[in-house]
């Protein structure tokens, strides 16, 4: 693991612990992918609205505290607001609110909604001629939903080379509607494909930089949970579980002891 | 819409392969903001609200039942939760594509709309109305749902959004509340009955302060569609009888008209049921009337 890439599941892990809630394994598996993203991305954390920023939409909206948490490692608010995950009147709920959030462009949380808007905002700058780009990771659980083919389709029809789409190929179906192959599909569709390791920062980067004259896609090989192996091999049982103090305690070493 | 394009470079026309034709001089004048992208009536949501929330005005088109019953939670989470306004005007209202069977039927579109927060829902009954009622609210900041029908009723009066009007007042005990293209058969139904009759042409935001001038006489709905009865007996103090779809399938095919009479939406029906309830003899609130039985021979017309 890169060692930007370890605060924030650090974060996320103290506030999953502190709140009681959260979805650990698939926000562990976006971390690069976002970071990766806003790396590339014209932003201000100080100025979450300035006219020319790209746009970065989280479509899984239930990674919401690993997007929360970089985020916070990249200056939006700080880390100890996030603490306040899910509670009552929080600003952080287990689904991003973008009139709450800074930083967060539009509310997600059911699947397959993210990808049609994100393609609707990048028409939007191509119809004005504007060089903003826009970000949208999806899932691959969430490909399952066929909206998310509808707007590929449609942004692939439209060409929308200022549209980036990450999937998070974290494997979450293994026991239902898997997508084996999904960049030679997103390839069939008419999107420029580059498949990556999804936890290599620099590797991730590199696809996303590479010139498109259409909708890029990046797919990254992820894995739920990343950067602690109890989270990696029982992903399943951790999809909604916060842990106690002991496991606490030791998935914080884990994390530590995480190598790339 | 292109006289609005004309002078509002933020109106865009988001299309799912209906009407285009209709479009031309739209398409030739503004080729880049014609934006027909398919058969996919969820993404015509999500994309637009997308569209919207770069400061555009969109348009969603195509036909009424695809593009709100199926694609609900695109209305509700894109456009309504995320407040990314659109506007989306739909054709065929109701039965107004009777021949082609219940697949083509909007009989849930309002009134599952009416139930999301923060939505206008606009059902003008003439092309008036509807030029009128775009102007007005297009570029509210709002979503609004304008249900157009090709069946205009006819009768000519001003209307204003979020305002209902009086169509008829003559101090009778029953008042009838109907909503756009059925005032058709409204009007000629209750002719000769001392009864008067308030049109809505904005479904909600409601005008309950127009019902609160009648709330002492008895109450009927009269729609060929569903949420104005709601609306109705959310701000009703006394009882209100409806007259409108029945709780089943209508597959009879057919003209509009065909369909109206078979579930006793013609003048005649509605005359009937107008004239028991100044009898006394009506159903009750939320009480489906018993419609006709289905696929009468009368009304199955076999090649």
């Amino acid at each position: 693991m890169t060692p930007s890439a370890r605060p924030a599941r650090a974060l996320a892990l103290r506030c999953s612990r502190v709140s009681g809630q959260g979805h650990l394994p698939s926000s562990f598996s976006i971390i690069e992918l976002a970071l990766s993203a806003y790396a590339v991305m014209r932003h201000d954390p100080a100025a979450p609205h300035w006219p020319e920023r790209d746009i970065f939409v989280l479509s899984k909206g239930h990674a919401a505290l690993g997007y929360y948490s970089v985020l916070a490692q990249l200056g939006y608010f700080p880390a100890e607001a996030v603490e306040q995950f899910g509670a009552y009147r929080s600003t952080f709920g287990c689904h991003p609110d973008r009139f709450k959030v800074p930083g967060v462009e539009a509310s997600c949380g059911s699947l397959g909604h993210g990808i049609g808007i994100a393609a609707g905002m990048a028409l939007a700058m191509q119809l004005r001629g504007s060089t903003r780009r826009v970000f949208v990771l999806i899932g691959d659980g969430e490909a399952n939903e066929g909206s998310v083919w509808e707007a590929v389709m449609v942004a692939a029809d439209r060409r929308l080379s200022n549209l980036t789409i990450l999937y998070d190929h974290n494997r979450s179906q293994v026991r239902c509607l898997q997508i084996p192959n999904p960049a030679e599909r997103f390839a069939a569709f008419g999107c420029a494909t580059t498949e990556v390791n999804g936890h290599d920062e620099s590797a991730i980067i590199a696809a996303l930089k590479k010139p498109a004259d259409t909708v890029q896609v990046v797919v990254g090989r992820t894995v739920k949970g990343y950067g602690c192996p109890s989270l990696e091999e029982h992903f399943f049982e951790w999809h909604r579980k916060s842990p106690s103090p002991e496991l606490y305690a030791e998935l914080v070493s884990e994390l530590h002891a995480k190598t790339i | 819409m292109t006289e609005l394009a004309e002078t509002d470079e933020r109106v865009v026309l988001v299309f799912g392969d209906i009407s285009v034709f209709l479009f031309e001089p739209f398409t030739r004048r503004f080729p880049a903001r014609f934006l027909n992208l398919g058969i996919c009536e969820n993404t015509l949501i999500s994309v637009a609200a997308g569209l919207a929330s770069q400061g555009y005005i969109p348009f969603v088109h195509t036909i009424a039942p695809f593009v709100t019953e199926r694609c609900l939670e695109q209305i509700k989470l894109d456009v309504g939760y995320n407040g990314f306004p659109i506007n989306i005007v739909t054709c065929g209202a109701t039965y107004d594509y009777a021949w082609d069977g219940p697949t083509h039927q909007a009989i849930a579109d309002i009134g599952a709309l009416r139930l999301l927060p923060g939505i206008e829902i606009v059902q003008p009954g003439t092309r008036e109305e509807t030029d009128q009622l775009i102007r007005t609210r297009y570029a509210s900041g709002t979503p609004t749902y304008f249900r157009l029908s090709d069946h205009p009723h006819g009768a000519s009066h001003a209307v204003e959004f979020g305002r209902g009007n009086v169509v008829r007042d003559v101090g009778g005990p029953v008042t009838v509340v109907t909503a756009g293209p059925i005032l058709a058969n409204v009007l000629p139904a209750v002719e000769a009955l001392p009864v008067n009759v308030l049109y809505y042409s904005t479904i909600k935001p409601f005008d309950d302060e127009l019902l609160k001038r009648y709330a002492h006489t008895r109450l009927v709905v009269v729609h060929d569609a569903t949420g104005l009865f709601e609306q109705v007996c959310e701000h009703a103090a006394g009882p209100v009888t409806r007259i409108g779809l029945p709780d089943r399938f209508v597959s009879c095919y057919g003209t509009i008209q065909d369909v109206r009479r078979e579930v006793g939406l013609d003048s005649e029906h509605i005359r009937q049921e107008v004239t028991a309830v100044l009898h006394g003899t009506a159903t009750q609130t939320g009480r489906p009337r018993v419609s006709p039985p289905h696929g009468s021979a009368a009304h199955v017309k076999v090649a």
